[in-house]
């Protein structure tokens, strides 16, 4: 009795059931049916047409707007759209930006918007308040001068920081590379936002935010009787043009691997993005076989070929994964991942293979049923958000799909066999026709040139455009040095330049320096003599903060920091090459030694320069950059090594006005590693009186 | 049957046309100590199984920190009965999705599935428990994925590490002072009997919380979890069986003084020999007793400063203060307190620091509440030509005044409204609602708590937000860290 007891006691601690064989997999219980809600539309007398998902299971309803437009062509101005989309909220006609966001705020909700969309997520309960002032933004936004001038300083920072997001970088590559002379290949950067003006966002916003062909979603905990009478409320009244609806052609077939790289200095890993154009949009009817054949490939989830070879069998990456894009305009493709350096090169070698292998073979029969049931479960999946409903109607709407496309989704999606997805491989895709961007350390660039068609990598910013390579000169370094000094003197020939020169007894410059990291402005005062001296004085309210003089002979340098210091031999060698008025000149004329070297000419876009690289010593040069045309110096980049760091400095001129019969900048910007000065030349005077005390 | 079931339809078409503002839920213990909490609804054929492990990255030894992670993605290796890779798989193959988390605190395993393979994640999950398999060349493989996650979301991302800095220097005794991606030298040292270890001493019953969520018939689901969970072996008798299961005779006996041959290896608790059943006894008895971390109640050493040369482009500040333990009552009104300071367009840091004084680019403040104490956060990545000690002044500014005056009753009730829609839309995933429930009961030992969110809100006064923004704002113990971009 005990006994029994007692394995009583251990079979029921234990809960051991003799029937469970854990070797067997559950079977499926029977599968629920999958019930599509229909979704109701309704055109609005001025152009809105509404798309209704009622759906009462929790208390919130969303309104989603999207404007009828086509975003055409940017060009010079790129970035236009975007920066109008993020100064919709800076306030309208009756609200101010604060008046906004304390409004959206106070009832909970969120409101965004951008330049085709504006999104309102509410408690139903509050949804009145929120139509009223989404319905202010699409009709009365009024694009107050200061938050146009915040948001534009906002971008300014943010796109000096894409240097420093290798993934950002390798967007801008990729769509630059895939979508030459079309809108998905136009990036803002530093000169496209400058070139928008306020009257730009304003007549963008006049032109585009129209109800005609807008689409109003509408999800949630709303009625038709509530969602009619809140639109006829709030958007009734709105007005505007058929908006402009241009189109493109798809982008050219490429022709071979085309390596692209970009520099960032410091990177542990590598951004990889394996891309080319597809020439399918959405509402193609062979969209979804397209992405079946994406899934097998590298679409979502661990099981695909991307992730089982790069990663659970390499271990290269932590992800990689193939992104599959169809728009109104045009369609590509994008692999994608993060690799560390050493197995970069694996890495690409890895993705064409694959990409390559769906061309040249049938899927498995395994893998089309894995991605088939993939595909049918996150489909059931994405029922579980009340948008997705919604957005079977906008898409059935706005791209033409069969009224039945979502109804017949996973019949269709069955039906496809391994033999129709290697037919579209082949129609599709092209073997080795793939744009390879990289953005990583310069280390790795070497073992790329392997993967490109011709060998020759191009290099881009960070921005996507070429890093142009220097054409050769058509002059020589010589001829440029008295070309130049020509220009500022404004004279004929050498010999007049050289007298006229001569004629320089002392000049006096006087200058303001402002930064946004000093509090205050700083003088500075420099002084030329044509007895051999040159000295340089900065100051601040009295006190002297650095200066330094140079007699022809000897000379020191002097800081609030370190105090005097005399100049090293390599430093008063230095002082006396630039102790010259126009220390061209003496290149010109052959009177120093000091060694340069015209490396060509360099575009920026706007202009052309000629690039001289002056080397001093091997621990100092200077490259200037020459216009082209006038052959005023408007940019010069001193690289010096002191005790083994490299420092550098970047001077920018304009506004060269005669002084004396010599062009002079009169505004410069100077940067170096932590500051930014801009410095306004308030005053040069020539064979003034010489005021050298102090030095 | 019939009636029922028709009446049954009537109330749910009543009750979802009222929309949900809660959330039913059953729970209960298994004999072995699992915990188990079941919500049901229908409104979409899909089911998520979950397993929480309160196991994080707090649990690790000094010397073997970036485990429970790594540890994470060892366990989608296989089992006994799932091959190696399969187990992905298996869940994708099914239309299901999968994936996982490790926090300083705990480790989230989660499938979602189409609602008629609930059996299949239950049981995918309860092998997870009973007998993972992890083979050399699934270590050397993840240990690399480790590696590269962290490169990608770490190393290469501008100032992503500065929660490991801040905590650095917060915690410096306790284990919060590493977070949980650990560190790479101490995963390459590693040995195969650590991580044994680690199974062994912390994916057991007792330290499991098993949260399921969605279209699932609640008898049936019980039934399938008795079935495969409940048969998990209790106490130390669970790590009898995978030492059975995994070491060989010699180890074995040496171990446990009998021949593993005395076990029944495809029915363990059913052997015929009458000492083994006795040491399973024995074993089952013996509970496996979890080492847990104590609070950390310390202060900040004064005011500890430090400067981060990093790969970024703007400079950036961050600052932090200890708070206390999330369970503490105080947290409602922190995080009261964070949405005054940062919740929204309106709120006061955005508008001081990016719309009206223009130093910022972005700016911030958040609570990082954790189990054994937190971090109240402050952050500005300054503007392009904007100093640090600039953002700071204004950062403190922003503290000070809230240190100074009662918030506005505007701006509590704004904060009050957006908490509601916040509730609200934590309902709106399966997914989601079993995550919050699992959590509510591990932390804060009642499961209840996901439906009580709003009340504790509404707890919060005006005068709490003033008092716990002097008590755990202190402008002499705090971290502040500097972040300038490395030379070139």
């Amino acid at each position: 009795m005990k006994k029994l007891i007692y394995l009583a006691f251990i079979s029921l601690s234990l809960q051991v059931s003799a029937q469970l064989d854990r070797s067997v997999m559950p079977k499926p219980a029977a599968a629920a049916t999958i019930q599509l809600k229909e979704s109701e539309v309704f055109t609005m007398d001025n152009g809105i047409i509404v798309i209704l998902s009622e759906n009462h299971k929790l208390p919130k309803v969303s309104f989603d707007l999207t404007l009828g437009y086509t975003p055409g062509m940017e060009g010079a101005k790129a970035g236009l759209g975007e920066l109008t989309g993020s100064l919709i909220m800076s306030g309208t006609k009756n609200r101010s930006k604060d008046v906004l966001d304390k409004e959206i705020d106070f009832i909970g909700a969120s409101l965004t918007a951008n330049s085709t969309n504006l999104y309102l997520s509410t408690l139903t309960k509050h949804m009145e308040k929120g139509l009223e002032v989404m319905s202010d933004l699409t009709s009365n936004a009024n694009f107050p001068t200061s938050e146009f001038e915040r948001v534009v300083k906002q971008y300014q920072s943010s796109l000096l920081s894409v240097k420093s997001e290798g993934e950002a970088m390798a967007n801008n590559a990729t769509v630059k590379v895939n979508f030459p002379n079309h809108p998905y290949g136009e990036v803002m950067t530093v000169n496209t936002l400058s070139a928008i003006s306020l009257e730009d966002v304003k007549n963008y916003y006049a032109a585009n935010f129209t109800p005609q062909g807008a689409y109003m979603v509408i999800v949630g905990d709303i009625t038709r009787a509530q969602a009619e009478q809140m639109m006829e409320k709030h958007f009734g009244s709105w007005t505007g043009k058929v908006p402009s609806k241009p189109s493109f052609a798809d982008p050219k077939k490429l022709d071979g691997n085309q390596v692209y790289f970009v520099n960032k200095p410091g990177s542990v890993q590598s951004v990889i993005h394996v891309s080319f154009p597809l020439a399918m949009r959405m509402g193609n009817p062979n969209n979804l076989k397209m992405s079946v054949l994406n899934d097998v490939f590298g679409g979502n989830g661990f099981g695909t070929r991307l992730m089982q070879n790069l990663r659970e069998d390499k271990a290269y990456t932590y992800g990689c994964y193939s992104g599959l894009n169809f728009q109104n305009e045009g369609g590509w493709v994008s692999i994608t991942g993060n690799f560390r350096n050493a197995v970069t090169d694996s890495a690409i070698t890895e993705i064409v293979n694959e990409l390559n292998r769906l061309l040249a073979e049938k899927v498995s029969d395994d893998e089309l049923a894995l991605t088939k049931a993939t595909k049918t479960g996150s489909f059931a999946r994405s029922l579980e958000r009340p948008q997705t409903i919604a957005r079977f109607a906008y898409n059935i709407q706005r791209y033409g799909l069969p009224k039945d496309y979502y109804k017949n989704y996973l019949t269709n999606l069955n039906a496809i066999s391994s033999s129709d997805l290697l037919e579209l491989a082949q129609s599709y895709l092209k073997e080795n026709n793939y744009n390879i961007v990289v953005v990583g350390n310069e280390e790795v660039l070497e073992k790329l040139k392997k993967f490109d068609s011709d060998g020759k990598i191009i290099q881009l910013d960070e921005f996507g455009d070429v890093k142009q390579a220097m054409v050769p000169a058509d002059i020589s370094a010589k001829d440029l040095a008295l070309k130049y000094t020509l220009a500022v003197t404004q004279t004929k020939d050498l010999k007049s330049a050289m007298k006229k020169i001569a004629k320089v007894k002392s000049m006096t410059q006087n200058s303001t320096l402002k930064s946004d990291k000093i509090p205050f402005p700083l003088s500075n005062t420099e002084i030329y003599t044509n007895k051999g001296i040159r000295a340089e004085k900065m100051e601040f309210g009295g006190n002297v903060a650095q200066k330094s003089y140079f007699d022809g002979k000897t000379g020191y340098t002097f800081n609030m920091q370190t105090g005097e210091q005399k100049m090293t031999d390599e430093e008063l060698k230095m002082a006396a090459f630039e102790q010259a008025l126009f220390p061209e000149a003496n290149l010109a004329n052959n009177t120093s030694a000091v060694k340069m070297e015209l490396l060509g000419i360099e575009s920026d876009g706007a202009n052309k320069y000629y690039v001289l690289k002056i080397t001093q010593n091997e621990n100092a040069q200077s490259i200037n950059y020459y216009n082209v045309k006038t052959f005023m110096k408007e940019k010069v980049t001193k690289i010096q090594t002191v005790a083994g760091e490299t420092e550098s400095a970047t001077s920018q001129f304009d506004q060269f006005l005669d002084e004396g019969g010599f062009l002079f900048p009169r505004h410069l910007i100077v940067s170096t590693a932590p500051i930014t000065f801009d410095i306004n030349i308030d005053k040069i005077e020539i064979n003034g009186v010489v005021d050298l005390k102090g030095f | 049957m019939r009636k029922g079931f028709i009446f049954f339809l009537f109330v749910l078409g009543a009750f979802t046309a009222m929309s949900q503002t809660k959330i039913n839920y059953i729970e209960y213990d298994l004999p072995n100590g699992i915990h188990v909490i079941l919500h049901e609804e229908h409104s979409t054929p899909i089911v998520a199984v979950s397993v929480l492990y309160h196991v994080g990255s707090k649990n690790e030894n000094t010397d073997k920190t970036g485990f429970a992670h790594f540890f994470e993605h060892l366990l989608f290796e296989g089992s006994q009965n799932i091959d190696r890779g399969d187990y992905a798989k298996l869940v994708e193959k099914n239309g299901g999705a999968l994936n996982a988390n490790t926090s300083q605190d705990r480790t989230f395993y989660y499938e979602i599935l189409p609602s008629n393979q609930l059996e299949l994640g239950i049981w995918l999950e309860s092998e997870r428990m009973l007998h993972a398999k992890v083979e050399n060349v699934g270590i050397e493989t993840q240990r690399s994925v480790v590696k590269e996650e962290k490169r990608q979301r770490v190393d290469n991302q501008p100032y992503a590490g500065f929660i490991t800095e801040m905590f650095k220097r917060a915690f410096p005794s306790h284990p919060y002072n590493w977070v949980p991606i650990g560190s790479m030298e101490h995963l390459d040292a590693a040995q195969e009997q650590d991580y044994v270890q680690f199974y062994q001493d912390f994916y057991v019953p007792t330290n499991a919380t098993i949260s399921i969520a969605g279209d699932i018939p609640i008898e049936q689901t019980k039934k399938w979890i008795m079935t495969y969970f409940g048969s998990i072996p209790k106490g130390q008798a669970l790590n009898l069986y995978r030492d059975c299961m995994a070491m060989d005779d010699a180890k074995f006996t040496a171990k446990y003084g009998m021949s593993k041959e005395m076990f029944n290896p495809k029915d363990y608790g059913n052997t015929k020999d009458k000492n083994a059943l006795a040491l399973i006894k024995k074993y089952s008895e013996t509970p496996i007793n979890i080492r847990r971390t104590q609070k950390d109640n310390t202060k900040i050493n004064g005011v500890i400063t430090d400067t981060i040369f990093d790969n970024i482009q703007l400079s950036a500040i961050f600052m932090g203060y200890k708070i206390p333990d999330q369970k503490n009552a105080d947290s409602y009104a922190l995080e009261f307190m964070n949405e005054v300071l940062s919740g929204g367009n309106s709120s006061r840091i955005n508008k001081e620091l990016v719309e009206r004084k223009r130093l910022a680019n972005y700016a911030g403040s958040f609570n990082y509440g954790l189990e054994d104490g937190g971090l109240n956060i402050f952050l500005a990545l300054a503007n392009d030509g904007i100093s640090l000690p600039e953002v700071q002044k204004e950062l403190d500014e922003q503290i000070r005044l809230m240190k100074d005056q009662l918030i506005s009753a505007e701006e509590y009730e704004t904060v009050l409204n957006k908490f509601e829609k916040q509730v609200v839309e934590s309902y709106s995933t399966v997914a989601g609602i079993a995550e919050n429930l699992a959590d509510n009961h591990v932390y804060f030992g009642n499961a209840a708590r996901t439906n009580q969110m709003l009340e504790m809100y509404r707890k919060v006064t005006r005068e709490d937000i003033l008092r716990v923004a002097n008590t755990y704002l202190t402008d002499n113990a705090r971290v502040i860290l500097y972040y300038l971009p490395k030379e070139k």
